[in-house]
């Protein structure tokens, strides 16, 4: 049988890499951990990988230069400007890249998303300072919303950590107003309830436009979000899950024991087995 | 000449950080400003043409959603600006990675001395503003001068402020490095030199180290490698391993002990080997999971067969007491390179803090270096970018107010991490240097920066105190440098590893080369930032994010590779020998040479007079206090108080989920936010074993007796472990003292005596309480000194010594996470027990502390009497009998059962009466004693019985039970209610304290 593979991009500070490939393991993938450099430049280091090798492209949260100069910026560049065609081909060949957190931001600086009208390149959405001043670190509720993005089949509603300090969504009015008019806004930030934030604080941590905690291309096959599914990629990863446990067991039940963050990875796997393999 | 590029946000989008800076303004000064927004300025030094100017400003530096950017200054209104930058030769992480942006984008390396720099620019307007209320917030909030320079530009200064940031902060050096050669002719001239070069040599040492040079077989050898006097580089070494932060010469000292009392006197020989080193191998004797103590950088304790995990704990005080955000910062990442340097290197999994600080609102009349607002600010931020650029969670710690640390503050960082118990078949705990094994330093270069920290920590802060030590610690680059050693480990390339902190190469290659019995190192072959060092600085440079390992020569290629591909520098800098000696060179001559085992020499024991005056005797009594009308207001106050008042801002700025195993957090409940006993994570994400950790911290304690403050915080510590479900047998303790002068003087230390006796008395608790709970010490470091001189108002000095103080950490592995607990109570109608003892122990309490007492009733721990309870919990918790478990700590029972509710968002019924006391007890003194030994307990009313069969004769008992209605019922010893309070609206006071702050 043939296996989904994923490449989980590590290096310069990216930080979220293993148990982003914990996550993609758990969600049936072949997973690995590869250096931006061994991209770029594996010659040199023994160990050469290429994208074509792979069906999922992971850029995981972190760091990547210490978010000196707008999170994701020089990442991105040096993406683009060394293994630029490598990614064009990804994504003609129809396969799949997710951006975490620091990956999304990575994705926009890019320009793959929003990738309105097949133009991948153009910067039009950008995450910017929390409006609250600080990094933060909390849970939110997240709705989904109607789109084609493969990674969100089949989830509703969702909880997941949030842990940035720049991730608040920003656009020109008129590039939100096509983000929703194409159906690409994938998650919004909700209440507990599942009401939208309507930019109230904690829900919406960050002062994103219109709530926005994460955005598709047209195609769907490109997703960015701010929250990180990796994090919940065990039952006891939830805040609150001592007391769900505890209230099971009084109705003679118990947790299961994956995270629902998961189901996200496991979407990706589902697509590529359905239509790449 | 260098560029300015000015980079902005777009004039319609929110300045976030120019707000924060507006509310700073506020809350330090009371300065009220209309608008601050923020220009970030480049100044690349580099020759690019205009064209590749043109490019990187488009391509890298201007998001086209939110920037503006020009090379000519930005017209962006202000009434008054201020610039800050950095000074020469500190860290500019920006400017480096803005380096290796352009030069990656264009292709085009950067020659030596090309560099890019990188200042900030803040257009502030408001009303009455004047040129000294400007300065005020520029050198008071923004700017530290000891890092930065800073310029307040008024509105018509047109010409000045188009000059901010052209000009290049370089370091230039006209210097010719040389090796200088000092006479030893007599103590006198040595103790001369020693305070002329900052040396801070302890006169009891500089016979001793005359007499090694003066030695006729030394000077032969020495004559035949061309040295005779002893130079600069070897004393900067002795000084440097001889100091009291790196040999411990406090702890390892002399101690004539007498009880005042009694007049008994003792002789105590070495506290370290006594207390803390005696005891923990008897403990490790018992305990097989304890793998690795008391040599490598951290301890090792077993997490499973195939795991170990590594702790230490450090203190980064003089640093972040100065410049509070690059020292806390340095602090974190410094102490997370001594996991990645234990055995043959560990994975970094999590990092905790300790802050212990003098009150944020001080108005007083005493002067501290850094406004305590913004000292605190300040140390917080540094472990925020610290901890979370590194990837490493923090999801735990404390902070502690008291004016006693307005002298010195004190900033705790531990950290913790997990390697293979074997890498490709070699024990993973076991490391060496052998002959002909390759020197390496990795990671970053050498400066001038970090010179003499370790003999500046080891003095009172004084307004001499030299600042060159203060550094900014670079997350970034040790990140990738951790990276790359972990697979480097990974791939049998290690064959020893050990940080570069304090005393820099001369430290980390003078201990490893005790191993092969000798080194040879070439100071001309380290990288250095910049040229001109002195030899002698390059060898003790405690420049940050680099490690020495040793590797054998066979491995050069594969290690060089690795190294390139995560993009480290790595230099070989000189070779492991057999030769008994260490011979540093430079430019093939010795600068150094000197026996492998000088250090190991006979120098004196330090020696110190201890005298004990017991609390009775010092006159310490219990106040006379009536029984308090107006519980309610109590409660509330209590919990407003700044040491019990909610800190989740701070919790909340730290990324304490990165890594993906968090299982305990540190906020809990159902609107997450009252605080975890302790924190477990899942550090081997496929098994569902969990590693769970806390620390404790009771300084008040020490103003009566600092034998039951240690007792009293090392039983903090392991119940908050025994709390979320952690089996006594698995728990490890790391021990951080910090501690005032203790050398008597009759003028600048008259009470060195007690404090010497209080250190002693610590140590006798630190070592009964680990014998008793069979707690084994893991690691741990003394940090000596937490005094300052201040200012008071009339110009007079005041000398301030911080309370001794130890923050004792404890973690355990739990066997099964999905069997932890959290302390939130669980459903209405479940009954609320007491586990423990309250006996009548207000002395040092949070209660008395509102009112000004001291007391003398102290807490006191007997671990004998405390351990079946913590055992049988432990039996509960593992029988999935318990719904919450919270232990008592500082604020009592009132304040502890308000936390259990707070978290559940449910009211509570208990009844005084039913709890377990001891004599004397009345209801301030139940709600509000500090008695050691006690926890909260919420269980399902069904398993009652099963829960007290388990708890047997135990001190125990069921006072009420949890309610659907928010409401915190609390009835008095033998009357009706005496506590009737909302929990939200409890809730809401609590928060009150900190609620500004984000």
């Amino acid at each position: 049988m043939k296996t989904v593979k994923a490449l989980i991009l590590t290096g310069y500070g990216i930080n979220c890499d293993y148990e982003t490939d914990h996550a993609l393991k758990i969600a049936g993938a072949e997973s690995d951990r590869v250096h931006v450099n061994e991209l770029i430049k594996g010659d040199e280091f023994g160990r050469r990988s290429s994208l074509t090798d792979y069906h999922l492209l992971v850029f995981d949260g972190g760091f990547s230069w210490g978010d000196d100069h707008g999170a994701g910026v020089i990442l991105a560049n040096r993406l683009k400007y060394n293994i630029g065609d490598q990614i064009e081909q990804f994504l003609k060949d129809g396969k799949l890249i997710i951006g975490i957190c620091n990956g999304f931001q990575v994705l926009v600086n890019l320009g793959l998303l929003p990738g309105f009208d097949g133009d991948y390149t153009s910067r039009k959405v950008a995450l910017t300072f929390n409006d609250c001043g600080n990094f933060r670190d909390d849970w939110v509720c997240l709705k989904t919303l109607d789109t084609p993005c493969v990674f969100t089949r089949g989830i509703e509603q969702i909880e997941l950590p949030v842990r940035h300090g720049e991730g608040k969504i920003f656009a020109e009015e008129a590039v939100i107003k096509q983000l929703f008019d194409k159906k690409l806004v994938v998650f919004q930030y909700a209440t507990p309830e599942g009401e939208i934030a309507e930019g109230r604080f904690p829900f919406n941590p960050n002062g994103s436009l219109r709530d926005i905690a994460g955005i598709c291309d047209p195609t769907g096959r490109i997703l960015g979000l701010m929250p990180h599914p990796e994090g919940y990629n065990h039952a006891t990863n939830h805040p609150d899950w001592t007391r769900k446990k505890e209230e099971l067991r009084r109705k003679g039940r118990s947790l299961s024991e994956e995270g629902l963050g998961i189901e996200i990875f496991r979407n990706g796997v589902r697509y590529v087995k359905g239509t790449l393999l | 000449m260098a560029k300015r590029l000015e980079v902005a946000l777009k004039p319609d989008l929110f300045d976030a950080e120019g707000e924060s800076i507006k509310i700073q303004a506020r809350d330090y000064f009371g300065i009220d400003l209309e608008s601050v927004r923020l220009i970030n300025i480049i100044t690349i030094d580099a020759p690019l043409d205009f064209q590749q100017m043109k490019e990187i400003q488009t391509n890298i530096f201007t998001n086209p959603v939110t920037h503006i950017s020009s090379f000519e200054p930005l017209n962006i209104e202000f009434d008054w600006a201020i610039w800050v930058g950095y000074r020469p030769g500190v860290r500019d992480t920006a400017g480096s990675t803005a380096a290796e942006a352009i030069e990656d984008y264009l292709k085009l390396p950067f020659r030596e001395g090309d560099a890019c720099y990188t200042s900030k620019l803040y257009c502030v307007c408001g009303k009455n503003l004047d040129r000294g209320k400007v300065a005020l917030i520029a050198r008071e909030s923004l700017a530290n001068e000891l890092v930065q320079q800073w310029e307040v530009i008024e509105k018509s200064q047109r010409k000045l402020r188009e000059s901010m940031g052209v000009r290049v902060p370089k370091v230039v050096l006209k210097h010719e490095p040389a090796v200088a050669s000092i006479s030893v002719s007599s103590d006198e001239e040595l103790m001369k030199v020693s305070n002329e070069r900052n040396l801070a040599l302890n006169p009891r040492d500089i016979p001793t180290i005359r007499d090694y040079f003066l030695r006729q077989e030394v000077r032969d050898e020495r004559i035949k490698v061309g040295l005779d006097q002893p130079t600069d580089v070897e004393l900067e070494y002795i000084a440097q391993a001889r100091s009291d932060h790196c040999n411990h010469n406090t702890f390892k000292g002399l101690f004539h002990y007498k009880d005042l009392s009694t007049g008994k006197t003792e002789l105590i020989d070495n506290l370290f080997k006594t207390c803390i080193e005696d005891p923990t191998l008897e403990i490790q004797k018992k305990k097989s999971w304890v793998v690795s103590v008391l040599w490598d950088n951290a301890g090792v304790g077993r997490f499973d067969e195939q795991h170990y995990y590594t702790i230490t704990g450090e203190t980064h005080n003089s640093p972040s007491n100065m410049e509070a955000y690059g020292g806390s910062l340095t602090g974190i990442v410094g102490v997370y390179r001594d996991p990645m340097g234990t055995g043959l290197g560990s994975k970094l999994i999590m990092g905790m803090y300790g802050y212990c600080v003098g009150p944020r609102e001080y108005g007083g009349d005493l002067k501290p270096r850094l406004l305590p607002r913004r000292l605190l600010d300040g140390i917080i931020r540094g472990v925020k970018d610290g901890g979370n650029k590194s990837g490493i969670p923090t999801p735990y710690g404390n902070l502690f107010f008291h004016e006693s640390y307005l002298g010195k503050c004190l900033v705790f960082v531990t950290a913790f991490g997990i390697m293979p118990s074997r890498i490709m078949g070699r024990p993973s705990e076991k490391k060496t240097t052998s002959k002909g094994d390759l020197i390496i330093m990795a990671g970053g270069r050498v400066g001038k920066d970090g010179i003499h920290g370790v003999t500046a920590a080891s003095e009172v802060f004084s307004e001499s105190t030299p600042a060159g030590h203060v550094q900014i610690g670079d997350p970034y680059t040790q990140k990738k440098m951790l990276d790359f050693l972990i697979e480097a480990r990974d791939e049998g390339l290690i064959a020893y590893i050990t940080d570069n902190g304090g005393g820099g190469l001369s430290s980390s290659i003078g201990e490893s080369s005790l191993l092969s019995n000798g080194c040879e190192v070439h100071l001309d072959k380290v990288p250095l930032k910049y040229a001109g060092l002195d030899p002698w600085e390059i060898w003790v440079s405690e420049s940050q994010e680099r490690m020495t390992v040793a590797i054998k020569p066979e491995h050069e290629k594969r290690f060089m590779e690795l190294s390139r591909k995560h993009d480290v520098e790595s230099t070989v800098i000189g070779t492991y020998t057999d030769s008994g000696k260490i011979n540093i060179l430079f430019g093939g001559k010795s600068c150094a040479y000197v026996n492998t085992q000088l250090l190991k020499s006979d120098f004196p024991q330090w020696e110190f007079e201890a005298e004990w005056a017991s609390p009775e005797l010092r006159g310490l009594k219990e106040p006379v206090i009536e029984e308090p009308e107006d519980h309610n207001s109590l409660l509330a106050d209590m919990l407003s108080r700044p040491n019990i008042a909610s800190k989740e801002w701070i919790i909340r700025q730290y990324d304490h989920e990165v890594q993906g195993g968090s299982v305990i957090k540190p906020l809990i409940g159902k609107e997450r936010d009252v605080v975890s006993d302790a924190i477990v994570i899942r550090p081997v994400l496929t098994s569902n074993r969990g590693l769970a950790a806390t620390q404790a911290v009771n300084p008040t304690y020490s103003t009566i007796d600092t034998y039951h403050m240690v007792a009293a915080t090392i039983d903090e510590a392991i119940r908050r472990l025994i709390a979320v479900g952690v089996n006594l047998d698995n728990i490890a303790g790391v021990d951080n003292f910090c501690w005032p002068d203790i050398q008597y003087h009759p003028v600048s230390n008259p009470d060195g005596k007690y404090k010497a006796a209080q250190l002693v008395r610590a140590n006798r608790a630190l070592k009964d309480c680990c014998l008793e709970f069979g707690v084994p010490l893991l690691s741990g470091k003394d940090s000596m000194y937490i005094d300052g001189n201040l200012k008071g108002r009339y110009g007079e000095t005041h000398k301030i010594s911080g309370l001794p103080t130890l923050q004792f950490t404890a973690t355990g592995v739990i066997d099964d996470i999905r069997r932890s607990v959290t302390m939130d109570a669980k459903l209405p109608g479940d009954l609320v027990y007491i586990l423990g003892d309250t006996k009548n122990e207000l002395g040092g309490s949070e209660y008395y502390e509102r009112f000004g007492y001291t007391g003398l009733n102290v807490p006191k721990i007997a671990p004998n009497e405390v351990m079946p309870r913590y055992q049988a919990l432990n039996q509960a918790v593992n029988e999935e009998v318990v719904a919450s478990a919270h232990g008592i700590y500082r604020g009592g029972m009132g304040v502890h059962l308000a936390f259990v509710a707070m978290a559940a968002c449910l009211g509570m019924e208990v009844d005084l009466d039913r709890v377990p006391v001891g004599e004397g007890s009345a209801d301030d003194s139940v709600l509000y004693s500090e008695s050691g030994g006690r926890f909260i307990v919420t269980i399902a009313p069904e398993n009652r019985e099963r829960f007290e069969t388990i708890l047997g004769n135990l001190p125990y008992a069921c006072i009420g039970k949890v309610t659907e209605k928010p409401i915190l019922v609390i009835q008095g010893i033998g009357r009706n209610k005496i506590v009737d309070l909302n929990i939200s609206e409890l809730k809401e006071v609590w928060k009150k304290t900190f609620g500004a702050m984000v």
